[in-house]
């Protein structure tokens, strides 16, 4: 609490103003603080996931940049849904039979644009003597 | 927005490097009489497999849509690929 709002208060409770005063110097003194600076940018979206692979193995440089907007990661999550029911059973029974016991069915394209919509802050990176890579939204 | 042009750069030690520029909508155009028998194959392929066609045509017109901005840049050595859309 600033220090006019105090001395207003302390005028209304000493009774050397009325209720109504109080509320018109308060008021007063709203619209004489400046307003919030509004030149503030709110973060910009990232808009694509960037995919960067350098690797020195062979004595070969090698180097991937992959870029893909986030769009359409959040459009391939939708073909889930069109993933026939029995084609899920045979994905399920296989995943199964490779020491995988995750039931396709359960995953939901509402879960799945939820995990494209937290991408935005992640960033993945391996380092090793001779490969790096490096996974993160831009 | 549906992709526009596709550009293909490829090169290669001890050879010319290659450049090539696909304009989507030219492309589609020409290839519009064997689209549409795809579009049937699909339509058929969806009704087999109990897939809602408008959804299957959704979901594929927003991946097209989706795709302008996907870059795809490799090299290795003195050879290098580099596949944008654009």
């Amino acid at each position: 609490m600033n220090e006019q709002r105090k001395d207003i208060l302390q005028m209304l409770s000493e009774g050397k103003i009325t209720m109504e005063e109080a509320d018109q110097l308060i008021a007063a003194l709203e619209r004489d603080r400046p307003a919030p600076p509004t030149d503030v940018q709110p973060k910009a979206k990232p808009k694509y996931l960037r995919v960067l692979v350098e690797s020195n193995d062979d004595s070969t440089p090698t180097r991937v940049n992959v870029r893909v907007p986030l769009q359409l990661l959040r459009a391939g999550v939708r073909l889930a849904a069109l993933i026939p029911p029995q084609a899920l059973g045979e994905a399920n029974a296989e995943l199964s039979r490779s020491g995988v016991p995750f039931d396709l069915n359960q995953l939901k394209p509402e879960q799945l644009e939820a995990l494209v919509e937290y991408l935005d802050d992640m960033t993945i990176e391996v380092d090793q003597p001779d490969t790096k890579v490096r996974v993160y939204c831009e | 927005m549906m992709p526009q042009l596709l550009s293909v750069n490829v090169k290669r030690p001890a050879s010319r490097p290659i450049r090539i520029w696909v304009p989507v909508l030219p492309v589609l155009l020409v290839l519009s009489p064997v689209l549409l028998l795809a579009a049937v194959a699909a339509t058929v392929a969806c009704v087999v497999h109990q897939i809602s066609v408008l959804r299957a045509l959704g979901t594929g017109w927003r991946i097209m849509s989706a795709l302008p901005g996907t870059r795809l840049d490799l090299k290795r050595g003195h050879t290098a690929v580099l596949v944008n859309i654009s």
